[in-house]
């Protein structure tokens, strides 16, 4: 008959197995398949996805019901020309190739401490960083010159809320990749032992997928 | 209160407050989660008292117009976000991983943290009545009433909703994710998806619709604050918003959010049944699949709330909802064949079962006039609905609830509540809840709307009103015994030990209360009734 | 030590017992003795609208339905617990059946047919319900606003944003609510300028949300039998403080009445309106304002035996109030008539003895009042 404590003496050899809690030892589980930090961060993602579903859904909806879209407001050629985000996609297409820019950099990160290599995941993880704040900067510089505000219409509405909860994530993301940062320069990260820069990466590959599902939204389509 | 009665397996335990405060033992989290929830079921039940009494006899006899939408507001938004919702996860909280061998929950610091937004975001909630007036708009907030600044929610209350709402749907999230992640990932060995309990199966579908449905109320709540407060148009048909948005995406999280409101409480019901029956639970294969079908089927109804607006595909909707009565069905029909030629012991906990299944019974079936569109047309926003949402939600959920608690009591605490206190609630709440609810039938096809602080004298409703009231009150005292019960049991129950009930599952293979790590040893798990096996050897089975 | 499930019952257990079969019993005799009438009331009212005849039709299969599976199952629960007790002392286990594949089966399939006839019969319903006359003998607006109705008479075939030929301001009372002609296809468009109201006429068996920036449209055929009969009406979607009070009624007449009724309608729209007297230069002025369906004051004063006037000013776009005044007994001793906003005007009251009165708008009067001083 196993009991627990048998099938929880697997784990990382470098730990002593007295010094893991029964829940911390189901982390490193050998058992096979995902581990639960990651799982767990999968989930969260999942979660997230749905957030945005809502949004972009009041969004479709909104574009649906109103002809012209973009609108056109009326005493207000200025404003209306504002809204005309075909016209001027290139800023935030420079956007987004910082941000998928990110996502390789990210992803090599990963790569790199999956091969043990502890200084490639600092440069990554540094560049990772350094390109989502630029991505931020880039989005406030934006909004203050793009013409129109939250309150102009369903359009303000839509955009600001939609980007600006993107923008929000990816800020979110950056505390969390400052964080990895950190712990990557204090060492606490190896080839067996890397579950939160994994879980890091993935939410960091979402928060550029969105961005693209957005961009495509809002500037192409 | 209920901690020296925690300590007696586990001395090595600090038990006081702060143990309490920073726990994240998934034990005392689960209690922690079913305390608030009975603080907050209480508080909800005095706003429901609110409600009967003013509507007890015709003419405004003690609040009006605002006050009387606060009162209602509250008491759906209560009962809902902080009631039927963490209590049903607070149970699973305590006994999900004690069913399926683990000794803990994946993330214990994310449950503690999920329980602690809890009382924070109640408080928010009731913060509204004393700052000018709590939300006031429905505890479903349609816009653009929910925007309406005059007329509707003059206070702050509608904001303070929406932020409690939103630590909530937070909490409610992070649990799912725990519970996924536990049950996937730390069931004991030899406890295949097929062998886990069918109260673990269901509180693996509520935590999938926690996960995928409750993000969605967030994006609305989010869209509302900023109409409300940023100059946003999301429902503001005056400026290019679209007023019925708010309702489609309100209900696309409402809708699954209900079957999260009840799946726990079937899973629990369907521990107890086979216990008290002394047979194993029937069609346990086709029961997991019905939860399954009900959790899919969930996500495709939602506009059946919205059949009087005109704007939705009404046979889409209509088929769908007529659909989801076939799973529901199926669980009906196995839990009654459990019942049937077995030997059946009427304890307390199978009181309140056998009372589910019967108003559950009829809370489905006059769901189910609501599904024929046209006859919705007559009985939608009126008190019809008012005794459908109470006779599955109530008679439901709630009988769900008790028989819960008489039934985990002995191995949360150590000790057996009183079955006699307990047979009395029972006898009282069954009479009163009946007493209170079915006259909303009739008042519903009689043409009573919801949500109306009065009613004309002479239009036939008063004895029916009066009726409800008294019921009311009746549901109020049948919560007497039970605290009284509760009291005298923690101090002098008798001592239950491992397993009272002589049951099935693997929390009974523990200490009562179990040690801090659950188990010291684990039975052989070769089917979903370890416990039965090894009582009975394999012949049993 | 562990219990099994089940002792023998306490004297407890056994009184409480008791108690349930008598509350039951009692019950069950009143129902007993009070039959038909409980029956009918798990009916909708006696339609008055072919829609609503083919809503009840489809009702009555409903019910019968349910009523069925209801007592099936219900008696399944209730043989079980009356037939398998388990008696003290047997300690044997009953047979431990798993399912049962057949049964599973039948149970699955049969509640899936059951499920899908309801489907159509409901589907022709509502389609029956559904259905627009391609020449309605009538066109109106029902304008629903915090917190009242009124009705817009519009001419044939005009869009719903029409001008209309003449408007009823009240919802309620002889001279207002909705009037019909029975036995004829009513169009009726919906329209809000602020927030969700529903139309509901529970003898109508039917209820449409009025939704602000979107116009609902539905047919309402009356019956002919309906002629004279006057049915109420109330808003069933929570609109805000007043909500409960957004009554209206909708009269029936017989054709040649309803035509009747509609002339003088149509002249009293085409007269000039008579000048309210401005009374302007009758003594002392109260100012009132009635703004977000409340007054402004509750307090006025008058001296006695002296007219004055009452400048009323109304800022409720849309919304039709007025100010009357009643003496301490009820009686209206002073009857101003009723306007929407944005507009104000003058009301001159004769003299009034000294008292306490009350004022009102007669159109809200739960949330409109006060107490007029006069000394």
């Amino acid at each position: 008959m196993t009991t627990p404590s048998q099938v929880l003496t697997t784990g990382d050899p470098g730990h002593a197995v007295s010094e893991h809690s029964p829940i911390a030892a189901f982390a490193h589980d050998t058992r096979g398949g995902i581990s639960n930090p990651i799982l767990g961060m999968l989930l969260f993602i999942c979660s997230e996805v749905m957030f945005f579903s809502g949004l972009f859904a009041a969004y479709f909806n909104v574009r649906a019901t109103t002809t012209p879209w973009p609108p056109v407001v009326a005493n207000d050629p200025v404003l209306t020309e504002h809204f005309n985000l075909h016209a001027e996609p290139f800023y935030a297409l420079g956007l987004t190739i910082i941000l998928v820019l990110s996502s390789f950099t990210c992803q090599f990160a990963v790569w790199a401490i999956r091969r043990g290599d502890r200084t490639g995941l600092i440069r990554n993880i540094s560049v990772t960083l350094v390109l989502g704040i630029v991505f931020l900067l880039g989005q406030a510089y934006d909004y203050s010159t793009i013409g129109f505000g939250l309150a102009d219409g369903t359009f303000g509405t839509t955009f600001y809320t939609l980007t600006g909860f993107h923008g929000a994530h990816v800020f979110g993301g950056v505390i969390m990749l400052s964080v990895i940062l950190y712990r990557s320069l204090a060492g606490q990260f190896s080839d067996r032992h890397h579950d939160a820069v994994e879980a890091a990466s993935l939410y960091w590959h979402f928060v550029d997928v969105v961005w693209i599902a957005l961009f495509s939204t809002l500037y192409i389509l | 209160m209920a901690t020296t009665a925690l300590t007696p397996a586990a001395s090595a335990y600090r038990s006081g407050l702060y143990e309490w405060l920073t726990t994240t033992d998934h034990k005392k989290i689960g209690i922690l989660y079913v305390v608030n929830s009975f603080i907050f079921f209480f508080l909800g039940g005095i706003l429901a008292l609110g409600i009967r009494t003013e509507l007890a006899l015709p003419g405004v006899q003690f609040v009006d117009g605002e006050v009387y939408n606060q009162l209602f507001t509250m008491h759906g938004t209560t009962m809902i976000f902080l009631f039927i919702i963490p209590m049903l996860v607070g149970f699973g909280n305590y006994v999900v991983p004690l069913q399926i061998g683990a000794p803990d929950m994946a993330f214990p610091r994310i449950n503690a943290l999920s329980f602690w937004m809890l009382p924070l975001a109640g408080i928010l909630l009731f913060l509204g009545f004393i700052t000018g007036g709590a939300a006031s708009a429905g505890w479903t907030s349609y816009a653009p009433l929910s925007e309406d600044r005059t007329l509707a929610s003059v206070g702050p209350g509608q904001d303070l909703w929406i932020m409690g709402l939103t630590l909530i749907g937070t909490s409610s999230i992070l649990g799912g994710i725990n519970f996924l992640v536990t049950i996937f990932k730390m069931r004991a060995p030899g406890m295949t998806m097929f062998r886990m309990p069918i109260l673990v199966w269901t509180v693996l579908v509520t935590s999938i619709l926690q996960v995928m449905a409750t993000p969605v109320l967030t994006s609305a709540l989010i869209m509302l604050f900023i109409d409300r407060n940023y100059g946003g148009h999301f429902f503001d048909p005056s400026n290019g918003g679209i007023a019925i948005l708010w309702q489609n995406i309100f209900w696309f999280y409402s809708h699954p959010a209900v079957y999260i409101m009840v799946l726990p409480a079937m899973g629990m019901i369907s521990e107890i049944l086979p216990v008290f029956s002394r047979k194993p639970l029937f069609g346990y294969k086709a029961f997991v699949f019905a939860t399954a079908g009900i959790g899919a089927l969930g996500f495709s109804v939602w506009a059946h709330h919205m059949f009087t607006t005109g704007l939705v595909f009404l046979p889409f909707f209509s088929l769908m909802t007529f659909l989801i009565a076939v799973p529901t069905g199926v669980k009906m029909f196995n839990w009654v064949f459990t019942l049937w030629r077995g030997k059946l012991t009427f304890s307390t906990p199978l009181l309140f079962a056998l009372g589910f299944l019967s108003m559950f019974l009829l809370g489905g079936i006059n769901g189910a006039f609501s599904a024929a569109v046209p006859v919705d047309f007559a009985l939608q926003d009126t008190y019809w609905v008012v005794a459908h949402l109470h006779y599955v939600l109530f008679g439901g959920s709630v009988f769900g609830v008790f028989a819960g608690v008489y039934y985990w009591f002995p191995k949360m605490t150590g000790r057996m509540l009183n079955e006699s206190l307990g047979k009395l609630q029972f006898v009282m709440v069954f009479i009163g809840f009946n007493l209170t609810f079915f006259p909303m039938h009739q008042l519903g096809l009689a043409g009573m709307p919801r949500r109306i602080a009065d009613y004309a004298s002479n239009v036939g409703w008063n004895d029916l009103n009066l009726a409800a009231s008294i019921g009311g009150f009746v549901i109020a005292a049948s919560m007497i015994p039970f605290l009284w019960n509760v009291f005298i049991s923690l101090r002098n129950g008798k001592i239950a030990g491992d397993d009272p009930w002589q049951a099935n599952t693997l929390e009974w293979a523990t200490s009562s209360p179990p040690p801090p790590y659950n188990f010291d040893h684990l039975p052989e798990i070769r089917s979903e009734r370890p416990l039965f096996d090894l009582r009975h050897g394999r012949t049993g089975h | 030590m562990s219990s099994s499930p089940g002792t023998r019952p306490s004297s407890g257990s056994i009184l409480v017992g008791i108690v349930a079969v008598a509350v039951v019993g009692a019950a069950a005799t009143w129902v007993v003795l009070n039959g038909s009438q409980i029956l009918q009331s798990f009916f909708p009212p006696e339609p008055k609208t072919a829609q609503g005849h083919a809503i009840k039709d489809l009702y009555d299969i409903v019910f019968a339905i349910a009523a069925i599976i209801f007592f099936l199952v219900e008696g399944l629960i209730i043989w079980s617990v009356i037939r398998y007790r388990r008696k003290p002392g047997d300690d044997e286990l009953p047979p431990q059946t798993h399912g049962h594949n057949l049964a599973e089966v039948i149970w699955t399939v049969i509640p899936t047919i059951i499920v899908f006839f309801l489907f159509f019969v409901s589907w022709r319903t509502l389609n029956t319900v559904e259905a627009h006359s391609p020449k309605p003998d009538l066109l109106v607006k029902a304008v629903a606003a915090q917190f009242q109705w009124s009705f817009e008479y519009l001419p044939a075939d005009a869009p719903p944003d029409a001008k209309p030929l003449f408007t009823v301001n009240l919802p309620v009372g002889a001279d207002g609510g909705l009037t019909l002609p029975a036995g004829k296809t009513t169009h009726l468009y919906l329209s809000s300028p602020d927030v969700i109201h529903a139309f509901y006429v529970p003898q109508f068996l039917f209820k449409r949300d009025v939704i602000p920036g979107v116009v609902n449209q539905f047919d309402l055929t009356l019956d002919a039998s309906d002629a004279g009969q006057t049915f109420r009406g109330q808003c069933a979607e929570l609109c805000g403080i007043g909500h409960r009070v957004m009554m209206f009624e909708v009269h029936a007449l017989a054709p040649d009445a309803f035509d009747a009724w509609y002339q003088g309608k149509l002249t009293e729209a085409a007269a000039t309106p008579t000048p309210v007297p401005s009374g302007a230069a009758n003594g002392p002025k109260l100012d009132l304002v009635a703004q977000n369906v409340k007054f402004d004051k509750t307090d006025l004063s008058a001296p006695a035996n002296t007219a004055f006037t009452i400048h009323f000013d109304n800022r409720d776009p849309g919304t039709a109030h007025d100010v009357d005044i009643l003496d301490a007994s009820g009686a209206k001793v002073f009857d101003g008539k009723d306007f929407p906003g944005p507009a104000a005007q003058d009301y001159g009251v004769g003299a009034l003895p000294a008292g306490t009165y009350k004022f009102e708008c007669s159109i809200h009067p739960a949330l409109m009042f006060g107490t007029l001083t006069v000394q």
